[in-house]
């Protein structure tokens, strides 16, 4: 039989956490597929602390529990997130899945996940024991693992404020609507006095987990955009050359790992690079 | 638009949309058991053991020891088995059955039966096939002389793949044994179909055994066949239990192990001499799978339409259906043509650049026209209405401008637009109406002036109730909701044949038009009165000969011109559709709003086979696209501009002038969709469906 908890409050949901093994359910459009006879879910719709969006100095403060469509109908809500979160699956899933179930699922294909990643977002993730706030990156331990502990709730992603205007977002998915991506490609590049100030790209479902790498980024940091076009350019893509390696699901790598590049590289050139 | 075309509300509105409506799984009967199947999880093995659990109380194995008449599903021929006899031939092949009152528990002992199997090599290959179900060939004209006296000859060879129905409900059947007899309803388009099947394992007299079909969520076609398998397997189940028994497929049971469209490879040679295309000399390989269920019928109709709507003095066609250690094949809308279609038009496609043309100019100069042979000598006996179709075509979306416009492009993203022009032949191939099926219709008259339509055809979400009542009602002048229908039930109506080929409505319907207007002259106020009609040939049919291919293979044709337009976007290998126009020939609509949404399904289901639906076995020849997140099929957003046109040439032997239409919008989709690709890509391309895997090799200059 299933066991069901309905807590009103987030302090009684990480009571229950504390207490007993449950699974968090939010939206549950990832989990009602695969419903477990011998599970316990902690439904969460109930907790209104988890799904606020809001903002403060430094961050979009996110709350775990917004639906996709609350992002896209929020006015706090970055574009890049939107763009990202309004190609999910379609309408009545897009009402029901959340964010932070997106990201709990621990899978590398989940759309707003990239953004998160793309974005250097860190996660506030609290506990009875208290809270800790981590990013994103040390979330990912692998497919379907995350370092969620047993007693923990997600209940907000702080995306920082700055540069994320210059974005670039790409799906590709097998069909217009209802489809899981094959390859996605987050970036954004914040340019002042033309010279590249910050530069962060992210690729998802091609691996294990989302391919975040700061230090290649790094690379075109600091330059003008005509260092980087003529010194820098070929350089960083021969370095994603190198490290993406997407692993064969169901297309082949080889076509992902073309698709990742395409894209990169029209990410540089669509910003004069 | 003729009167009989205005939409009317669908008899099954209320009853669907309500969710009053019952499908099988809806049905629970007193002492029911569940059943499941064991499916064979080896390509080709011999059976060495199977190692059973304790069984509980109540619950039982069923296997080919417990059918108690002939451990054979009559299909055409009847080599697939019940249940397996001491080898399996595919992955999923049926080994037994394990029924009991908790379905829980009898998943459980399922996966607790270890079956022991010694390997044998399966061939997974239909090229590489030892085993030649069906072949036939047919030829007209001298094709050799033809190929000596070319000035030019050109081969080459195309390829399609599997296409799954992926219909909304599962394939399920419930039987119960009662007084003797036997029972089995569920969700199937031919009753009579399952009839004879299960008399014949169950060894009862055609009497004894009822069938009835109940609410189905959808068939084209892979509710044809596969029923008779699914109803036999239930019933021996009912019949050694002596109890209700009910099984429901599961989503990825049914992907994986039910009857879809065969996988096809066609090699064309085609012979040109003074820029005349003078022949083709046409090889036709389909792959069975494990079993010959539907394969000799989708192969005849593939064969006849080889040539595609063109007029060939000299052909010759050779056709295989060839054995695979892989799921039995079988009927999926378009039954055998869209993949002959897809070849012929490529061709001409291909052709027609060599030639220096556009393929729409070459295709112009070749197609028949009324009064002209068939590929098989028939005639083409009413008028063939593509040239004002293709006129249609262009003027909606100015194809032949954009055609030229779209070659030679460059840049990141690249458009393209393609045709297609085919014809769907209207009912069984052949002489089969006239000498296998002898369909019989009644109307019942009650004393309460209501009238009953009593038929064996299925309406499996085509509009059949409605469009069946309105030909009758307007025939007999009387309301339509004075005209009452239920879902076929053997004990209650009689053989008018199976519901498929395109055939009902024209075939069936004109049988009711008949009887309705039988009844009209001998209305008697107050009594009851039955009227009963049977299929007579039309005068005109050159009688069709299956031995020689000769004669007319269809009465008529219904037909159409496709275009889709495209936008490939190079760096993701991706396609946008900017819009897909089709044009059709049905006769005279007997409802306007069904055959509409008719053609748009069609349509778009014809667009996955080109597109995007893409189904493979492992090198252990199993199905690894199991499921709708792995076999990807369109939705309205990746065609939002779907243009569907119907033109009115109505059919004179055809009630209120109405031809075939249900498979005719899934036919010509493919090779409209590729000839846009390779106008896009500026190549020439020969498999459907064309994947954005396969546009990333073209662009990447993998493919020639």
């Amino acid at each position: 039989m299933v066991k069901s908890y309905h807590p009103v409050s987030l302090q009684e949901a990480l009571a229950i956490r504390a207490r007993e093994a449950v699974t968090p359910y939010a939206g549950g459009t990832d989990l009602m597929i695969k419903g477990d006879e011998k599970a316990g879910y902690l439904f969460l719709n109930n907790l209104s602390e988890l799904k606020k969006i809001t903002e403060d100095g430094e961050y979009i403060r996110i709350g775990a529990a917004c639906t996709f469509t609350a992002i896209q109908e929020s006015e706090l809500a970055p574009a890049i997130l939107k763009a990202a979160v309004s190609q999910i699956a379609a309408p009545a899933i897009r009402n029901l899945g959340t964010v932070g179930g997106n990201i709990c699922n621990g899978s590398p294909k989940a759309d707003s996940a990239l953004v998160f990643w793309a974005t250097d977002s860190k996660l506030r993730l609290v506990s009875s024991r208290g809270e800790r706030v981590i990013p994103i990156s040390e979330f990912y331990l692998g497919r379907n693992k995350t370092s969620l502990q047993a007693d923990e709730l997600l209940a907000e992603i702080l995306m920082p404020k700055i540069g994320l205007n210059n974005y670039y977002y790409k799906k590709v998915g097998a069909r217009n609507a209802l489809a899981i991506s094959r390859v996605s490609f987050a970036g954004i590049l914040e340019i002042e006095g033309g010279r590249i100030v910050n530069c962060q790209t992210a690729f998802g479902a091609i691996s294990e987990v989302v391919i975040r790498r700061p230090d290649l980024d790094a690379m075109l940091s600091g330059k003008t955009i005509e260092e980087a076009k003529k010194a820098v350019k070929e350089e960083y893509l021969r370095a994603y050359d190198q490290a993406i390696l997407p692993i064969r699901g169901r297309i082949s790598a080889e076509y992902r790992k073309v698709v990742c590049m395409n894209l990169l590289r029209d990410f540089l050139e669509s910003n004069g690079i | 638009m003729e009167a009989i075309s205005k939409p009317v509300k669908k008899k099954d509105h209320d009853a669907k949309m309500s969710g009053r409506a019952l499908y099988v799984d809806d049905h629970v009967l007193d002492d029911m058991l569940w059943g499941r199947l064991l499916h064979s999880a080896k390509a080709k093995a011999r059976i060495t053991s199977i190692l059973l659990p304790q069984l509980p109380e109540g619950y039982y194995v069923v296997d080919k020891n417990d059918v108690p008449g002939i451990n054979q599903v009559h299909i055409v021929q009847d080599d697939t088995p019940v249940f397996v006899e001491d080898t399996v031939e595919y992955v999923g092949d049926p080994i037994l059955m394990v029924v009991g009152p908790e379905l829980k528990q009898v998943e459980r002992i399922l996966k607790e039966i270890v079956v022991v199997y010694e390997e044998l090599v399966p061939v997974l290959d239909m090229l590489k096939s030892d085993t030649v179900f069906f072949k036939y060939n047919y030829a007209k004209g001298d094709m050799e002389k033809a190929l000596q006296e070319a000035d030019r000859v050109f081969i080459e060879t195309f390829q399609t793949g599997y296409q799954e129905q992926a219909y909304l409900e599962t394939q399920g059947m419930l039987a119960y044994p009662h007084d003797g007899r036997m029972t089995v309803r569920g969700s199937l388009q031919c009753p009579y179909y399952v009839h004879g099947a299960v008399a014949k394992a169950l060894g009862y007299e055609e009497k004894d055994v009822q069938v009835i079909q109940d609410v189905t969520g959808g068939g084209f076609g892979g509710k044809e066949a596969f029923p008779s398998i699914l109803a036999c397997q239930t019933a021996v189940a009912a019949k050694k239990a002596n109890k209700p028994v009910k099984v429901i497929f599961e989503r990825r049971e049914d992907m994986e192990f039910t009857s879809k469209r065969h996988p096809s490879i066609c090699t064309y040679k085609v012979a040109v001499k003074d820029g005349e295309i003078t022949g083709m000399d046409i090889d036709v390989l389909f792959n069975s799978g494990a079993y010959t269920t539907l394969s000799p019928v989708v192969l005849q109709r593939g064969l006849i339409c080889a040539n595609g709507v063109y007029r060939l003095d000299n052909l010759r066609v050779v056709g295989r259906a060839v054995k695979t250690n892989t799921v039995p094949c079988g009927a999926y809308r378009g039954f055998g043509a869209p993949q002959t279609f897809f070849a012929v038009e490529m061709m001409m496609d291909h052709l027609a650049k060599e030639m220096g043309l556009d393929s729409l100019e070459l295709k112009q100069k070749y197609m028949v026209k009324q009064g002209d042979a068939t590929s098989t000598g028939g005639k083409y006996h009413f008028h063939v209405p593509l040239p004002e179709m293709i006129e249609q075509i262009d003027e909606l979306t100015n194809y032949r401008e954009k055609r030229r416009q779209y070659r030679n492009q460059t840049g990141r993203y690249r458009k393209g637009i393609g045709m297609s022009l085919f014809f769907h032949g209207c009912g069984f191939t052949g002489s089969g109406e006239r000498d296998i099926i002898k369909a019989v219709v009644r109307i019942r008259k009650n004393p309460d002036e209501t009238v009953e339509i009593l038929a064996s055809n299925s309406d499996i979400g085509q509009g059949l109730k409605t469009t069946f009542s309105k030909i009758v009602a307007d025939t007999l002048g009387i309301s339509l909701d004075r005209v009452l229908i239920e879902n076929p039930d053997t004990d209650r109506v009689p053989d008018s044949g199976p519901t498929v080929a395109s055939r009902s409505l024209m075939t069936v319907g004109g049988l009711l038009r008949r009887a309705a207007e039988r009844l009209k002259d001998e209305w008697k106020a107050g009594e009851e009165q039955v009227i009963e009609e049977h299929f007579v040939e039309p005068d005109f049919v050159i009688p069709f000969s299956i031995t020689e291919f000769k004669g007319d293979a269809y009465p008529t044709y219904s037909w159409s011109v496709n275009a889709i337009e495209v936008e490939v976007d190079t760096l993701t290998a991706t396609t946008k559709i900017l819009g897909a126009w089709g044009t059709f020939d049905v006769g005279v609509p007997v409802d306007l709003n069904i055959i509409l949404g008719q053609m748009q399904g069609g349509f778009l289901q014809g667009i996955g086979y080109a597109s995007m639906e893409e189904m493979n076995c492992n090198e252990q020849g199993m199905i690894r696209n199991n499921s709708l997140s792995d076999y990807i099929i369109p939705t309205a957003l990746d065609v939002p501009n779907l243009v569907t046109k119907i033109i009115n040439n109505p059919y004179t032997h055809g009630p209120y002038g109405a031809k075939g239409a249900g498979e005719l919008p899934l036919v010509g989709a493919a090779p409209a969709y590729v000839e846009a690709m390779e106008n896009a890509l500026g190549v020439n391309l020969n498999k459907a469906p064309f994947t954005p895997e396969d546009t990333m090799r073209v662009l990447q200059g993998g493919l020639k």
